[in-house]
């Protein structure tokens, strides 16, 4: 407890030296407010009664932070989205496969921690469907698998750091995998329901 | 309190007129067991801890599987995963050898060795070494060694005796032994079964299903000479049990049925050779086959579902010399080969493997108050590579009434058969798993139809699977501060290395993953096991058993030093770091862990009597937020009691014996979290015994 509180005031701290130091260049902006995205379906499959999951046959559910909203997956060859959920897999608008600008990497720490991304920053991007910027496979990028419960549940503290399609940055933390985000693993939850909370910052700049 | 300890002393002192004939205290010094040394020693002169449970004691409890004597004593925990296995120093089951007459049992399921498997009814004692002893057994004497000792027939007497209890579970046993001049024998029988039980019955299939096994053990000695004797001893087990499950859900049912049938049997001819008061030579051989099979069917068409075997056979030849150059003095060198094999549905082929050894121990005890034993172990496997096991122990007597010992030792498990060889693709999930040997084949194969997507590990990264190994440190005082009591205390610390683990290697296009067998991760376990004895009349004993335990991974330890790892509450979505505070260790490990009992006979009205609580603290069952760690109080079970109870009486010269009971009087139940806690069973059981006046 004592280290948490430290760490909080350590981040508060730091947040506050930023804000003085930037304030000294520019004017104040509005601070920015995170938004949750509830059940955005990605992909969802009808359960066949065996329990068993299906194989990942339908399309990428595509967003767009700017309007917080789907978009169309006839606009899939534009930089008119910035994420796309299928299944467990999440892509980005941005490498060899995409039209738009964007790409990504994961930061381990707190989604509040994370106030300015360093300019020296790699962001990687969609290379092939089996070269994402976002890795995929439990444990590798942000969700973990449990096999005694089956439960696939993000992992606290990855936070995916994301340039949109139109060149613009969103940080992105995934709550919750499952349909009315169940606190709990249960069996009869459906999968492929994702809940997420992102800070998008229009004006360009890579601070939050 | 010097009064009451007078008046106690008194009582006893009138008691003392009752002859004791079989003794119930827990720990009798003068016991010898054969386990922690290979030869023969006193459990007072023993330099490390040892557990020793006589047949009196397994008499006055009622027990009849292993299963059910060892979760009664101090710092061992039976678990389940894939079957009961014991938990030994926060070591799940993998890590403990069980041995009969210092023979290996195999035969295990995901690493556990299902305990109800062995019937005690012909058991002399169980001896229990705690701490690594690969020095002297090699593979799987990580934790410790289980040693059952059959009984050797002293007399010749015939006993039966048959048990009823809650679930229908019958018991009949019968021992036969005969002693003459040169020879003895015994043969004993046993036959269990049960209708199971079920805590969950909403849900199709019984948490327990019906069934039956029979155990026949035959033993044959015969002094050939007075230098010269062999012995012979098999032993065959065989269950058959019900399958009922439900791969559908509750609304739209998918019911199997089928049967499920396990065969162990064991055979080992021994030959002793005594060339003087010096040199003695055993010349051992045992071999092993434990098979199991599965017959699963729909219940709507009684199409098949699934049909699987699996075989093991093992095989040992071994020599083992005892040389006694003196009281002081005594070396002890050992000899042998290991031949394994397994065929299963799940391999490719039938799979061999085998190991070359030999060991040495010195026992030295330069005065009568100084013992120090050295061992060193060498395993040479066909697959794996080799691996040397050392171990040094040693006892201070300081005074009458308070020895200390210490050890350290070094103990390892090898990969076995399903680390190396599993080749098991699940065709209704979609998943694979292969033994480190099999993965490179297995993914090239894979590779070219097209179902790999990513591989996410270098095969050749993987293939070396490395034995998983221990240092261990035993240090602890033996207490007496008077006739009646003994107290025992060891403080343990086990590192180690090299843990073997699933991990997944590579993702299917199918979205789901191959796994493999991977050395990952480091961990240790550490605590304290003090056992306390007093005898406080003749025919009162009571005793109390304690450890604490604490057993982490290091790698988890680092990554929260170094503020990786954190915990998001999933009502408020408030995410934190995890702190070194937060951390509960690995799963299934209960910091605290109790037993108190208390043991009463009164040989002159034939009446015995015994009152056991055994508690297990609150230990992990499963990660619930994410973080794949145990880190929150809801990822806890509940610590919880079990009372046992067992009455019994005497009659017509004590040929007869009647005895009732009650295990998990409380009726303590977690149908979710402990399905082998089984609610009030109670029972009733009656033997008779028939002997023979010993020939002179």
């Amino acid at each position: 407890m004592k280290n948490l509180i430290i760490h909080l005031y350590l981040s508060i701290c730091m947040v506050l030296a930023l804000v003085a130091c930037k304030n000294d260049e520019e004017t104040p902006e509005p601070p920015l407010s995170a938004i949750t995205v509830n059940n955005l379906a990605a992909d969802p499959t009808t359960n066949t009664g065996t329990g068993q999951p299906q194989p990942a046959t339908g399309k990428f559910t595509l967003y767009n932070f700017k309007n917080n909203a789907i978009v169309a997956n006839t606009d899939s060859a534009s930089n008119k989205w910035d994420i796309g959920f299928r299944g467990t897999t999440i892509i980005i608008n941005g490498g060899a496969i995409r039209s738009g600008q964007g790409g990504a990497y994961i930061y381990t720490g707190l989604f509040t921690e994370l106030t300015e991304i360093p300019d020296n920053q790699v962001f990687s991007t969609d290379q092939s469907p089996t070269q994402l910027a976002i890795p995929t496979g439990a444990g590798n990028g942000w969700y973990n698998y449990n096999p005694a419960t089956n439960w696939i549940s993000p992992i606290a503290g990855k936070i995916l750091v994301i340039k949109t399609g139109e060149g613009k940055y969103a940080k992105v933390e995934v709550l919750n995998y499952y349909k009315d985000s169940p606190s709990t693993p249960s069996p009869t939850a459906i999968s492929r329901h994702y809940s997420f909370r992102f800070i998008y910052q229009p004006n360009g700049s890579k601070r939050f | 309190m010097r009064i009451l300890f007078t008046l106690l002393l008194t009582s006893a002192w009138l008691s003392g007129g009752y002859a004791q004939d079989d003794s119930l205290k827990k720990i009798d010094l003068s016991e010898v067991v054969i386990t922690a040394t290979r030869t023969e020693k006193m459990v007072s002169a023993l330099p490390m801890p040892i557990l020793v449970i006589n047949q009196a004691q397994i008499k006055a409890m009622g027990s009849l599987r292993l299963n059910e004597i060892l979760q009664e004593q101090t710092g061992l925990a039976i678990v389940t995963d894939h079957g009961q296995g014991v938990q030994m120093q926060g070591f799940s089951p993998d890590y403990t050898l069980i041995l009969i007459d210092g023979e290996p049992l195999i035969g295990r399921t995901a690493g556990t060795l299902e305990l109800s498997r062995i019937a005690v009814g012909n058991i002399k004692q169980i001896e229990i070494v705690k701490g690594p002893s690969s020095s002297l057994y090699g593979s799987e004497a990580l934790a410790g060694v289980v040693n059952i000792i059959t009984e050797r027939p002293e007399a010749t007497k015939f006993s039966l005796s048959s048990r009823y209890g809650t679930n229908q579970t019958w018991d009949i046993s019968t021992n036969f032994n005969l002693k003459k001049e040169k020879w003895n024998a015994s043969l004993f029988l046993n036959r269990y079964s049960t209708t199971g039980y079920d805590l969950s019955p909403e849900i199709f299939g019984q948490t327990v299903e019906p069934f039956a096994n029979y155990t026949t053990q035959a033993k044959l000695n015969y002094d050939v000479s007075k230098n010269w004797k062999v012995s012979l001893s098999g032993r065959y087990f065989t269950e058959n049990q019900q399958v009922n499950f439900n791969i559908g859900n509750s609304s739209s049912p998918n019911l199997i049925n089928g049967k499920g049938s396990t065969q162990d049997f064991n055979f080992n001819p021994i030959i002793y050779y005594q060339m003087n008061n010096r040199i003695k030579t055993q010349f051992r051989f045992y071999t092993s086959n434990y098979q199991t099979e599965s017959k699963l069917n729909y219940v709507t068409d009684n199409q098949l579902y699934d049909a699987t075997f699996f075989k093991q056979n093992f095989v040992r030849p071994e020599i083992q010399t005892e040389y006694f150059l003196s009281s002081k003095h005594t070396f002890t060198f050992g000899l042998g080969k290991i031949w394994e094999r397994v065929e299963a549905t799940r391999y490719t082929e039938k799979k061999r493997f085998s190991t070359d050894y030999a060991f040495a121990q010195y026992d030295f005890a330069p005065k009568k108050w100084l013992n120090l034993i050295a061992g060193i172990r060498f395993d040479k496997h066909s697959v794996y590579g080799s691996q040397i096991s050392p171990k040094i122990s040693g006892q201070v007597d300081l005074s009458k009434k308070i020895s200390w010992r210490a050890s350290v030792g070094r103990g390892f498990k090898a990969p076995d058969f399903r680390q190396l060889y599993l080749n098991f693709n699940n065709a209704v999930a979609g998943y694979s798993v292969f033994g480190s040997e099999e993965l490179p084949q297995a993914l090239t194969f894979l590779q070219a139809q097209n179902q790999i997507a990513e591989v996410l590990f270098n095969p050749s990264e993987i293939g070396n699977l490395q034995a998983e190994s221990s240092w261990a440190w035993n240090s602890g005082f033996k207490l007496k501060p008077n006739a009646r009591m003994n107290i025992n205390l060891n403080f343990f610390r086990n590192d180690i290395q090299n843990l073997i683990e699933t991990q997944v290697v590579a993702r299917k296009t199918n979205g789901q993953n191959v796994f493999s067998y991977r050395n990952l991760n480091r961990i240790y376990t550490q605590g304290l096991e003090l056992d306390f004895n007093y005898q406080v009349i003749l025919n009162l004993s009571l005793s109390m058993g304690y450890q604490y335990l604490v057993a982490k991974d290091k790698t988890i330890e680092q990554k929260i030093k170094d503020g990786e790892i954190f915990n998001r509450d999933p009502i408020t979505l408030i995410t934190t770091r995890v702190t070194k505070r937060d951390y509960g260790g690995l799963f299934n490990r209960s910091r605290n862990m109790l037993n108190v009992k208390a043991f009463y006979e009164n040989p002159k009205w034939g009446f015995s009597a015994n009152l056991r609580g055994v508690y297990r603290g609150r230990y992990g069952l499963g990660d619930l937020n994410g973080n794949l760690i145990l880190d929150n109080d809801n990822e806890y079970v509940k610590g919880y009691v079990v009372w046992n109870i067992a009455l019994a009486q005497e009659i017509w010269q004590k040929r007869l014996r009647v005895q009732v009971g009650a295990n998990n009087v409380l009726n303590q139940l977690d149908p979710q979290n402990i399905p082998n806690l089984a609610g009030r069973l109670f029972w009733l059981s009656v033997g008779m015994q028939i002997s023979q006046k010993e020939t002179k």
